[in-house]
């Protein structure tokens, strides 16, 4: 190869380049002309969906890795190895994202590291803000493997890998916790909201709530990104591990759904989920997406055995899942608000931006570093220069 | 438990002159202009509601929901009884407009250094025995500053022996107890003084944050457990087939 090569305009290129230049203008927009030019946010919606998205889903679908290392290092299910870095390095990138998404929700984002020396131990945003310092930290450690091995300088890099293979079981288990933790207390946010919150959603177990929905929602966005590894970067992969995940997230979903049941039953809301009301229709999405559908499509053979069909069936896992974050932070606080927040474009193209800068991410790491096995470099491979 | 300073304001008094939002303005330096609604250059405004004057404000709650929401505790319950903010702690998180049962603090959304903006009882004036700015301009009597268990009491004594009132005090109850007290002829839902839950609401999420340690001990334990076991398994395989051989 010789000589400069020209990047090829292909429509994937294309679009990324309108989202990095929408999502350069929402920042500059954001910190050059501040949250009223930027943003639809009023006294009376605070949040939005930066932190409705960016942070509440962005958490949420980081819940895969856990799960993994927790299964392969703790209980020692070891058919899910070949699946754990990819696994780790989807809640990575997502915990990344979540910090990078803060710098935007934050009136003052350099004041980030205030928290780490102003303590209000009575604060459930406290106890969040050092979950995610603690578990980004321990989701760094636990990648950084994948990373040192392809340092050249041997001594280090062996020194390294002997000493993180050391306290791995330790940053597992801290792992666990801080993780589980981390998704109860965004959950635990809105137990400030009784009164505001409307009852399909305000419940004193929105903690519990939240656990419960994370854990197969992160295993979902785990699917999705080992189908699309297989699908387009040249993977080698028994897509039996894919059927054997879904068959974890189909229970977990159920459990879900009872809790959810049971919940709203025993406050006598139960009456909310037939009134003729915008967030009953809201309800009714987020359930039909998350746990309706997902239950009666994961038992079905045909879409049990299929990989492809088990990907769109989690797309819809993790729609819902969405759906449901959305109605805590968005929906269950308008009526008490008396307004109608609709976001502006900006926050959509902030949060997009992020998100492709992710998925991008992932991309690069699953080319350059040992993510999963491969198959020999395939022909576009060698084209593009990226094997 | 300490005297608190506390407010009562008597909407059957209010003329509606709107001496209370100027003299606020005044003493933070704002525009003069009024608004309808409270914003971060109005931190008390008279609301209209038919012929009745409402004067909102930030309610002082006795067991803040801000302060126990606020991560780096800028907002602050005074030993005095005033609710304040410091910007300098500040990071914008804005939780504690999410937490608000009665929805007051304002955000400058139109700033790039966007700070949290409410009344704070003119804290500074009162620690020198001074009475709030708002109290001290009105001309009718109808916000009145004292200790808080004098103030409760003579607003219980004007109730009962006054016909007229509703028998409730907006604020006695409400989020637990506020250091704002209303009292009033018309119902306090036809005066947008909505009915905030009637509890303190730091507990709501105190008891959550109260479950943290046995959550951390016993699942941290559990997990180490299945971990013992796992690996005692695998070793004992191991051992298993070494012997065979």
């Amino acid at each position: 190869m010789t000589g400069t090569r020209v990047p090829k305009i292909t429509m994937w290129r294309a679009i990324v380049a309108v989202i990095f230049a929408a999502g350069w203008y929402a920042t500059y927009a954001r910190f050059a002309l501040g949250f009223s030019q930027s943003t639809h946010l009023t006294d009376r919606q605070p949040w939005g969906l930066w932190v409705g998205l960016g942070t509440l889903c962005g958490v949420g679908l980081s819940a895969g890795g856990f799960g993994i290392a927790a299964a392969v290092y703790l209980l020692g299910f070891e058919r899910y190895r070949p699946v754990l870095r990819t696994a780790v390095l989807v809640s990575f990138l997502g915990y990344m994202s979540v910090i990078a998404g803060m710098m935007y929700e934050l009136g003052l984002p350099w004041r980030i590291w205030h928290p780490i020396f102003m303590w209000n131990r009575h604060s459930m945003l406290f106890e969040v803000s050092w979950c995610v310092m603690l578990y980004s930290t321990v989701l760094s450690l636990e990648f950084s493997p994948a990373l040192v091995e392809k340092i050249p300088w041997n001594g280090l890099r062996d020194w390294y890998l002997k000493q993180q293979h050391r306290i791995l079981i330790g940053l597992v288990l801290v792992g666990c916790v801080l993780s589980s933790l981390h998704q109860s207390f965004l959950g635990g946010l809105y137990l400030l909201t009784k009164g505001k919150l409307d009852p399909l959603w305000y419940t004193p177990y929105l903690t519990t709530l939240f656990y419960l929905s994370a854990i197969p929602a992160g295993l979902a966005v785990t699917v999705m990104a080992l189908y699309l590894c297989v699908r387009s970067l040249n993977v080698k992969l028994d897509t039996g591990i894919l059927s054997e995940l879904s068959r974890v997230i189909a229970p977990m979903i159920g459990l879900y759904g009872i809790f959810r049941f049971v919940d709203l039953s025993s406050r006598g809301a139960v009456s909310y989920m037939f009134r003729w009301r915008e967030e009953t229709f809201s309800f009714w999405l987020e359930l039909g997406l998350f746990v309706v559908a997902p239950l009666v499509l994961l038992n079905l053979e045909k879409v049990h055995n299929n990989p492809q069909r088990l990907y769109w069936t989690c797309s819809l896992v993790v729609m819902g899942f969405m759906t449901n974050r959305l109605n805590v932070s968005i929906t269950g606080l308008q009526a008490s608000a008396g307004i109608y927040y609709v976001p502006k474009w900006t926050e959509f193209a902030a949060t997009l931006m992020v998100l492709t800068a992710v998925v991008i991410a992932f991309r690069y790491a699953v080319i350059y570093l040992d993510i999963l096995p491969k198959n020999a470099a395939s022909r576009w491979m060698v084209k593009e220069g990226v094997a | 438990m300490e005297r608190t300073r506390a407010i009562l304001v008597d909407i059957t008094k209010c003329i509606g002159c709107r001496s209370c939002e100027q003299a606020c303005k005044e003493i933070h330096g704002f525009p003069k202009e009024t608004g309808a609604k409270l914003s971060p250059t109005a931190l008390t405004v008279i609301e209209e509601h038919g012929d009745k004057y409402v004067r909102r404000m930030c309610m002082h709650c006795q067991d803040p929901a801000c302060a126990s929401a606020c991560l780096v505790g800028a907002l602050k319950k005074t030993s005095l009884g005033p609710v304040t903010y410091d910007g300098s702690k500040c990071i914008g998180c804005r939780y504690c407009l999410v937490a608000c049962p009665f929805s007051v603090p304002r955000y400058e959304w139109t700033k790039l250094v966007p700070y949290v903006k409410k009344c704070d009882m003119c804290s500074a004036r009162q620690a020198k025995g001074q009475p709030p700015a708002c109290v001290e301009a009105c001309p009718t009597e109808a916000s009145i500053v004292g200790w808080r268990d004098e103030i409760l009491e003579e607003a219980q004594r004007g109730v009962l022996l006054d016909p007229k009132y509703v028998k409730h005090i907006y604020g006695s109850e409400e989020a637990g107890g506020t250091s704002v007290f209303f009292i009033s002829d018309v119902p306090f839902e036809k005066l947008g003084l909505t009915a905030a839950p009637q509890q303190a609401m730091p507990p709501l999420s105190a008891a959550a944050l109260g479950d943290v340690p046995t959550v951390v001990l016993v699942g941290g334990s559990l997990l180490a457990g299945l971990y013992w076991i796992s690996e005692r398994r695998n070793q004992v395989a191991a051992e298993e087939s070494r012997q065979i051989k």
